[in-house]
Formats: C-alpha cells, sequence, structure tokens
C-alpha cells in the first residue's frame, strides 16, 4: 500500500486478507450497515474512525462473526477470509475467532487468574505441549501487551482484580496468544494511560509484520499514528477509505473532512 | 472549509495567525511602495523610514512562526486546517522575503541620490514596483478568500512582470551605452528591478499556496519564463 511515513518498517503489501463486498447489516429494523465496501489488507493496519453509531463496532463484529450472538442482527452481503466465505455454514466460528480475534470496547477478563486469562486460548487450541511452553506463551504474551511488569508477582491472582487499564491489557494479551491472523480491536485504548498506551501502539505496529489489524478509534491522532489505511464511516456509510496519510491531509469527501477537523456538531 | 469547529477557540486560534499574515502582507506592500517612491522623489528620510520598518516585518514572521508551532503541538490540525497552518508559515517565509527586497532597495536610495539622474528609469521601476505590488496584494486577497482563479490569474501575471524587466534591462543598457557616466547609477538600478521583478516570484508563490490549501495539490504545469536577459544554450 502507498504509506507515505518516511520511516517505514520493512512491510508493505497489496495482498487482500479480508474482503468485505456489499454488506448490509440490520438490528431488527435498525439499518445500522448501508452496503459497506472494503478490503483488508495483509500486514496492515486498518483503522476504522466516524462518530458514535455510524457502524464502526457492528462492522469489525461482522468481521468474526461476532454479531451471531446478537439474536435481532442480520448481516447480508459477502465477507471472505484468504477468499473464503466466513458465513459458509461450514465455518466453524469458534475456530475462526481463534483466526481473527478481537479486544473489545470494555476489558472483559474471565473470572480466572491473569495466568489462566492468557493461557486459556493456547490450551484449547493446543498451541502448547508442555507447561513450559505455556508458561512462554503466557510470558511473551503479557510483555507484548505491556502488563509483565505489573503482572509478573500476581499470576495466580484474579483478572478481575486489576485496574481497568491493567484489564485492558491483560484482554490484549489473551487475544494475541492465540496468534490469531488478524487482530480486530475496538477502541482498545481509551482505558490506558498514555504510556500504556503507546505501549499498545508499539505493538501494533509489530502485529503487523505478522498480522493485519483493525483497529476502531476515537482519537484522530491515535488513528494517525498507528494506521496505514483508514476507513470513515458515516450513519451506516463507508464514506471514505484510503491511504491513512493522504486522508488526514486531503480528504476526499466533505464528511471526512468536517469529521477529521473536528467540524461535525 | 466555511464551516466553524465545534472548539470554538480553535477558529480562534486559526483566525489569529492569518491575521497576522495579513497584517504582514500590509505592511510589506507599503515598504515596496515607499520605497519605489523615495526612490523616484529620492526621498532619503522615507527610504530610512522602509529600512527601519522591516525590523517590524521580520518580528512578525517570528511571531507567525510561534503562533503556527503551538497551534500544531497544541490542536494537531489536520486537512483543511493543516494545509492552513503550512501555508501560514509559507506565505510569512515569502513576505519576509519581500520585505528584505524593500528594504534593499531603500538602501540603494541613498547611494543612488549622490548619483547623476538616468532619464526615466525611476518611473518604470515605480510601474515595476506597482504591478508587483498589485499582484503581492491580489495573491494576499485570494488567500483570504480562498480564490483559485484569482491565485491563478496572479500567477500568469508573473510572466508581465518577467517582460517589464526584460524592458527595463534593455533600457538600463542603453543608457549605460550611451553614456559610461550611467554606468554607476544603471548597475543600482538594474538591481532594484531585478529584486523588484524576484518579489513578483515570491507574490506568485504566495498564489500557489492558495492553490494548495485549496485543492490539496501544488500547481503542476510549470510557469513559463520570459527571462531573455540570461544567457541561453
Ligand atoms: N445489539 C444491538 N441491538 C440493536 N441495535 C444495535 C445494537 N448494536 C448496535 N446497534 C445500533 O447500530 C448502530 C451502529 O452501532 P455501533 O455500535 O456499530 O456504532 P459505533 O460506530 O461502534 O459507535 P461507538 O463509537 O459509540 O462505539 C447504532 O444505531 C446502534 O444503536
Ligand atoms: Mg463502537
Amino acid at each position: 500500500m502507498d504509506d507515505m511515513r518516511i520511516v517505514e518498517r520493512t512491510v508493505n503489501t497489496k495482498a487482500s486478507k479480508i474482503s468485505a463486498k456489499g454488506v448490509q447489516v440490520h438490528y431488527g429494523a435498525t439499518h445500522a450497515l448501508k452496503d459497506v465496501d472494503v478490503e483488508i489488507l495483509e500486514n496492515t493496519v486498518t483503522a476504522f474512525i466516524g462518530p458514535s453509531g455510524c457502524g464502526k463496532s457492528t462492522f469489525l463484529r461482522c468481521l468474526n462473526r461476532m454479531n451471531d450472538t446478537i439474536p435481532s442482527c442480520r448481516v447480508d452481503g459477502s465477507i471472505t477470509l484468504d477468499g473464503e466465505n466466513i458465513y459458509d455454514p461450514r465455518v466453524d466460528p469458534v475456530r475462526l475467532r481463534a483466526r481473527v480475534g478481537m479486544v473489545f470496547q470494555k476489558p472483559n477478563p474471565f473470572p480466572k487468574s491473569i495466568y489462566d486469562n492468557v493461557a486459556y486460548g493456547p490450551k484449547i487450541h493446543g498451541l502448547a505441549r508442555t507447561k513450559a511452553e505455556l508458561d512462554e506463551i503466557v510470558e511473551t504474551s503479557l510483555r507484548k501487551a505491556a502488563l509483565w511488569n505489573e503482572a509478573k508477582d500476581r499470576l495466580a491472582s484474579p483478572g478481575t482484580g486489576l485496574s481497568g487499564g491493567q484489564q485492558q491489557r491483560l484482554c490484549i494479551a489473551r487475544a494475541i496468544a492465540t496468534s490469531p491472523e488478524v487482530l480486530l480491536m475496538d477502541e482498545p485504548c481509551s482505558a490506558l494511560d498514555p504510556i500504556a498506551t503507546a505501549q499498545v501502539e508499539e505493538l501494533i505496529d509489530e502485529l503487523r509484520a505478522s498480522f493485519s489489524v483493525v483497529i476502531v478509534t476515537h482519537s484522530m491522532q491515535q488513528a494517525a499514528r498507528v494506521s496505514q489505511k483508514t476507513a470513515f464511516f458515516h450513519l451506516g456509510n463507508l464514506v471514505e477509505y484510503g491511504e491513512t496519510g493522504q486522508v488526514f491531509t486531503t480528504p476526499q469527501d466533505p464528511r471526512t473532512e468536517a469529521y477529521i477537523t473536528g467540524r461535525i456538531g | 472549509m466555511n464551516s466553524t469547529h465545534i472548539l470554538s477557540a480553535f477558529d480562534r486560534d486559526l483566525e489569529a495567525v492569518q491575521a497576522l499574515v495579513m497584517r504582514m502582507g500590509g505592511l510589506v506592500e507599503t515598504a515596496l511602495l515607499e520605497a519605489a517612491e523615495a526612490l523616484d522623489a529620492r526621498d532619503e528620510e522615507m527610504a530610512s523610514r522602509v529600512r527601519a520598518g522591516d525590523k517590524a516585518i521580520d518580528a512578525l514572521e517570528d511571531q507567525i512562526n510561534i503562533e503556527c508551532a503551538r497551534l500544531i503541538a497544541l490542536r494537531a490540525p489536520a486537512a483543511g486546517d493543516l494545509r492552513t497552518v503550512l501555508t501560514v508559515m509559507k506565505i510569512a517565509a515569502a513576505l519576509e522575503r519581500a520585505g528584505d527586497y524593500a528594504k534593499n532597495l531603500a538602501k540603494r536610495t541613498a547611494v543612488l541620490s549622490q548619483m547623476p539622474q538616468v532619464m526615466g528609469a525611476s518611473g518604470s521601476i515605480r510601474r515595476l514596483a506597482k504591478a508587483v505590488v498589485q499582484m503581492l496584494n491580489d495573491a494576499l486577497d485570494a488567500y483570504i478568500r480562498r480564490d483559485v482563479k484569482l491565485a491563478e490569474d496572479v500567477r500568469q501575471r508573473d510572466r508581465d512582470i518577467d517582460q517589464m524587466y526584460n524592458s527595463i534591462f534593455r533600457e538600463f543598457l542603453t543608457h549605460m551605452m550611451e553614456d559610461p557616466r550611467n554606468i554607476g547609477p544603471c548597475m543600482h538600478l538594474h538591481f532594484i528591478a531585478k529584486n523588484i521583478e524576484r518579489v513578483g516570484d515570491h507574490a506568485t508563490s504566495v498564489a500557489e499556496q492558495v492553490i494548495y490549501l485549496v485543492t490539496g495539490s501544488l500547481p503542476g504545469e510549470e510557469r513559463p519564463k520570459f527571462d531573455t536577459t540570461s544567457a541561453r544554450g
């Protein structure tokens, strides 16, 4: 992709990882997403931005079939992962969610120990053969999520006993412990202080070497800092999708310009 | 972008920094006109006022740069706002250079008033200065009105300035060949004409900033150059 950044990691791709075409989402009578087309590229951080209620989380949840769990929700159109239709009845949503991991807007640790929160995924997907291997996955995941120093002496205590920002980093560690191919993050930093935020942003940039990351954020600066592609949603429409540097210097649509410069009332 | 920010202090900051540029533009225009008039009237007092006035222009540029740095740090402008800040800085730099040329013109006035007068010379220089100041004025108007058409017009007018300069150059050459005593003053007058012509280039770059501000890209097509005084291979 045409990243305008001057200093760049050696990742550059045009290969599509997820391809969404004509995606429509209804919650009962609410038409939440209207005919959205997006290509999520490999080894790329894609930021979804837009005003509250425009459908960012809804679209993110389409990408790993989280919307299946909402009874009123109906998804139409096609979404493929590596060319494979993820809504095919033969696709197991649980396996899909191991490949397309998710970090939610609100931290939601399991009511288990810090260690078990991170070890759970690798255990059920058989990613570790020995306790030592599992220990290592837990440690590297916690380190990458910038939680290791705070958690290493209390791995056995409950995850729910951590502070809000620490819980969010625990959820990030849990999501990356299974080495997903795509990581979906819904406002992952809204409860984090600036240092933890910077650490998570650095992690996102590192993850890009091996995965695709899609991040929903209300911080324009965060979108600009971490992403190579930016998609702007407005009232259920995908208004603009382009290279992040271009979107933030010369957006093509007046609605995008109004939003990123702080002009939508 | 005409609509206002949700955070109105942001609008006030952007307006304030643009107002500084307009003030700077006004000072530069006056300096150029007065320098040309002082030359014509051999008015050393006016010339020295122009020279002293350049400090205020420089100070304004410094202030604009400081305000822009603050705006970038505190408000993280994007899109049209970002282009506004970037163009403000570039225009301030162009105006500062133009102000320097006015000062240089005024300096030469003092030297020239000790020399014999050259027939008709200061009149053509005054006409050149007027045309250039009009260009600068229109470029700044185009900036405030976000008027790409006017900016494009200013850009095209630069070729008229080049042509005026070329004919002044030939005029001086004739004077110098006619009478060697004209060489000293004509050399000074030529530098003056050349400097005014350069102010035209700065007015043109202001106009180009207007085009960038509005459209997001600098005009691509090369401006035709009509400087026939430089040797061609
Ligand atoms: N579970 C649900 N049931 C019914 N309607 C829903 C549900 N989830 C979302 N919606 C509606 O769908 C629309 C899009 O919501 P969504 O949560 O995707 O917005 P968003 O862009 O993520 O907003 P925010 O920035 O506030 O998180 C909204 O009108 C919302 O009310
Ligand atoms: Mg949301």
